[in-house]
């Protein structure tokens, strides 16, 4: 039997081999942490696990329409609460064997396996409490309430069960380097590179034999790289290298949909700015033209701008984002004075204090956004000092980001972040007062009560309604100030064709991709 | 004795150290916060009965080479297999390095490194690894490009690691110029120009009394190369024991970390070992050596 499977592994790998393909090479912003979908943490984790495996539903990166390249049919059943899926025969993992709906339900089950550390599964085991197979090819996938819409939600890789010894999942386990999917590619983590070597499937034909991801390190030597065609391909490019890459005729730029915002995390749990006047204030000490001008170096009337201010938890182009909240481009000190003086601060000597002691604030900014935004920390900091606050600055590593910041358990007033979404724009659990990914755990009655309703609601209409509402709420409260919405680009060779790249995961449409010559 | 020891104190210094540090990998990688499974994790790992039950646990599987996979650094691979790849590394880095400053002292010795360079070899000893390593890992980058990780561009990069550990820090300075120092000191005894004047030639007769001192200040010398490998094999980016060792501490992995630890621990008490046992044969010789030789008077 196993020897039956090597021969159709082995077959895979020889159609995609003996087809017209190329090797494709290309820079990442990091080496990806884990393969295992469970464990991603980075942007750079989901785009390398969409080449390696299939996600139950997706997004067509063109019509936006949810689609399955697994699933033959679907039923949703006891009134809501489940959904009856069957997979599609002949589809088979890059160990050669047959996806079955043994292999869905083991997924759900690893999810749903308390020893299983996974941030990821957390999110499912909100709403899905079991499954069941009905044959080789259907499953019944079970959830704790009615879902209005649970294609949506069912957006998980499947893992192959054959590949584990039981359902509770750990990260150190050799899969997270060497996994098996049934996706377009086979990957295989090196110690400083990743290849992705092509398995033809009957629902993947890849034109592209093999994949080579490296982290980038400098934009420049990116740059000159991919120009000097040592290179295919830059996943993201930050704004100051983007003229020069747009300037050469063998490179095309490439709009990446991350819909990514910009803020400045504020610790309202903390001294003089558990005030919501000082928050106010902050807010308008900042002078967000000259931030964008000096760090991103786009300038108040430059056209086709990448970046565009914001007053909201979203991106300006978004259903969920509230026009009639204005943005504020420019600062405004008269009236931060004003809102400081009324918080019952005192301003000696040019510096701002509370209690009698001199507010100092510890702002601080995740490290690796130095490269889209340069000197983002000391222009806000330069700001601030400039408005009678002393501060201290300091770059955040990214673990002590995940494991400081992001737990709650800094010490930092002011952190300076991105947020990156797909097509869906929850931003629940970034302001719930027992949202997983609320870093200051800031806590609102008024707040918690909206997001209830966008979880209660049936239609795209009253989710709108609730998050324009919560947009509203939150520029006003301001556990972030928020900055702007910058758009991400990556550039690739001329030579690499039909490249669709799909919002958020990237490479979904990768069967289209091939390389000229 | 402390040769022997070195291997089980400098982990079991590691493991205290690391312990000591804020969080632990278990929570990094799932924060109890935001995702349960955390405490079976620490129980998967061994983290959750305390440092001693960690080390003495870490200690028994590696006397089987049972070094686990790694948790964080490389996620997924086997420890051993980053070990295997890494060892091999390590070592040509150094044995290059060492065949560099080894170099400069029979150059220096023999003669043939003319004194109006030392002015030169000085002011080059001045230099700091880590200037020379960035030069070295700028010039990498910008010569091959995506193909700086190909079998030439790891060549490329092992070559000049070795270059830059040879050379920087004053190591081959150091030794040519402290090697020349030696001998040109032991030829001034009576004894060597007795030697010259039976018609011997001085390196026959300096040797066995400075090969003790030569031996102990190369042994030091390839320590200082392996303290120096840490640095460039992160700046150059070459996958070695020391990048393993700095990645291993940065990530809070602690199964790379006490591996590679305990390796270099390894490769010092070894060379002490080789240095005892070469100051022996030595001593040995230089006892010998005077047979049937009469003491009058």
């Amino acid at each position: 039997m196993s020897f039956k499977h090597a021969i159709r592994a082995m077959t895979g790998l020889a159609m995609a081999v003996v087809g017209t393909g190329a090797t494709l090479a290309y820079f990442e912003e990091s080496i990806p942490m884990s393969l295992n979908p469970l464990f991603a943490k980075t942007m750079a984790d989901h785009r390398a696990q969409e080449l390696v495996f299939d996600r139950l539903w997706f997004n067509d990166a063109i019509t936006n329409e949810l689609r399955s390249r697994v699933v033959q049919k679907y039923q949703i059943a006891e009134a809501g609460r489940a959904v009856e899926v069957t997979l599609k025969t002949g589809v088979r993992w890059h160990n050669g064997q047959a996806l079955t709906s043994k292999d869905l339900c083991f997924t759900v089950k690893a999810m749903l396996d308390e020893g299983t550390p996974s941030p990821v599964a957390d999110h499912y085991r909100e709403f899905i409490v079991g499954c069941d197979t009905r044959g080789p090819q259907t499953a019944m996938i079970r959830f704790n309430r009615v879902l209005p819409k649970p294609r949506e939600r069912l957006g998980f890789p499947i893992l192959p069960a054959s590949e584990f010894t039981s359902t509770a999942i750990s990260p150190d386990l050799q899969f997270s380097a060497r996994p098996i999917g049934t996706g377009a590619f086979n990957g295989k983590r090196g110690l400083r590179m990743v290849t992705f070597d092509a398995f033809a499937n009957t629902h993947h034909t890849p034109q592209i034999v093999q994949m080579q991801l490296q982290e980038g390190g400098d934009p420049l030597v990116q740059t000159k790289t991919l120009i000097n065609n040592n290179v295919q391909g830059i996943v993201v490019v930050p704004p100051p290298q983007r003229p020069d890459l747009s300037a050469s005729d063998d490179v095309s730029m490439k709009s990446y949909d991350l819909r990514s915002w910009w803020y400045v995390s504020v610790n309202s749990n903390r001294g003089a700015l558990k005030d919501n006047r000082v928050r106010q204030a902050l807010n308008m000490v900042l002078n967000r033209n000259e931030l964008r001008q000096y760090s991103i170096g786009v300038k108040p009337n430059d056209k086709n701008s990448p970046c565009e201010f914001i007053s909201g938890p979203f991106i300006p182009a978004s259903p969920y984002y509230n026009v009639e909240v204005p943005v504020l481009p420019t600062a405004n000190l008269a009236k931060a004075d004003s809102l400081l003086k009324q918080a019952g601060l005192e301003k000696l000597g040019g510096r701002w204090h509370s209690g009698g002691q001199p507010i100092t604030l510890r702002v601080g900014m995740l490290a690796s956004l130095d490269h889209e935004a340069p000197d983002l920390l000391s222009q806000v900091a330069n700001q601030l000092g400039a408005a009678g606050f002393d501060r201290l600055t300091s770059k955040i590593s990214a673990d002590e980001w995940d494991n400081t910041v992001m737990a709650g358990g800094s010490d930092f007033d002011l952190v300076i972040g991105k947020w990156s979404f797909g097509l869906v724009e929850e931003v629940n659990e970034l302001f719930h007062s027992k949202g997983r990914q609320n870093m200051f755990r800031f806590a609102n009655a008024e707040v918690d009560q909206i997001l209830q309703e966008y979880e209660d609601a049936v239609t795209d209409t009253e989710q709108r309604d609730a998050y324009h509402k919560l947009h509203t709420v939150l520029n006003r409260e301001l556990p972030y100030l928020f900055l702007w919405k910058l758009d991400t680009k990556s550039a690739w060779r001329t030579e690499v064709r039909g490249n669709i790249v799909a919002p958020y995961y990237y490479f979904t449409e990768i069967d289209s991709w091939s390389v000229e010559g | 004795m402390a040769a022997c020891l070195l291997p089980f104190i400098v982990p079991a210094v590691i493991t205290g150290f690391i312990w000591s540090l804020p969080g632990d990998p278990a929570s990094l990688i799932c924060p109890p916060n935001i995702c349960g499974g955390t405490a079976a994790l620490a129980e998967r790992w061994n983290l959750d009965g305390g440092p001693m039950q960690f080390f003495l646990g870490w200690m028994a599987d590696a006397t089987t080479l049972e070094f686990g996979n790694s948790w964080r650094l490389h996620q997924g691979l086997p420890v051993l297999e980053l070990l295997k790849e890494a060892i091999p590394t390590t070592v040509s880095l150094i044995s290059v390095a060492t065949l560099v400053i080894m170099a400069g002292a029979v150059m220096a010795t023999r003669g043939w490194l003319p004194r109006r360079l030392d002015p030169v070899l000085r002011f080059v000893g001045l230099v700091p690894a880590l200037v020379l390593a960035l030069a070295g890992a700028a010039a990498i980058e910008l010569t091959f490009g995506f193909g700086s990780f190909s079998e030439s561009g790891k060549l490329a990069r092992l070559l000049i690691g070795a270059a830059v550990l040879g050379v920087a820090d004053g190591a081959f300075t150091g030794a040519a110029l402290g090697t020349r120092t030696t001998f040109e000191t032991e030829n001034q005894s009576r004894y060597v120009g007795i030697a010259v004047l039976r018609g011997e030639q001085p390196l026959a007769n300096t040797w066995p009394n400075v090969a003790p001192s030569v031996i102990g200040q190369m042994r030091a010398r390839i320590i200082h190369l392996l303290s120096g490998a840490v640095v460039v094999e992160v700046v150059l980016r070459i996958d070695g024991l020391g990048d393993l060792l700095w990645g291993g501490t940065l990530r809070q992995d602690f199964g790379v970390v006490l591996a590679a630890a305990t390796l270099f621990a390894s490769v010092s008490a070894v060379l002490l070992v080789i240095q005892a046992v070469l100051e022996t044969l030595v001593a040995l010789h230089v006892r010998k050596a005077p047979s049937g030789v009469r003491v009058s008077g």
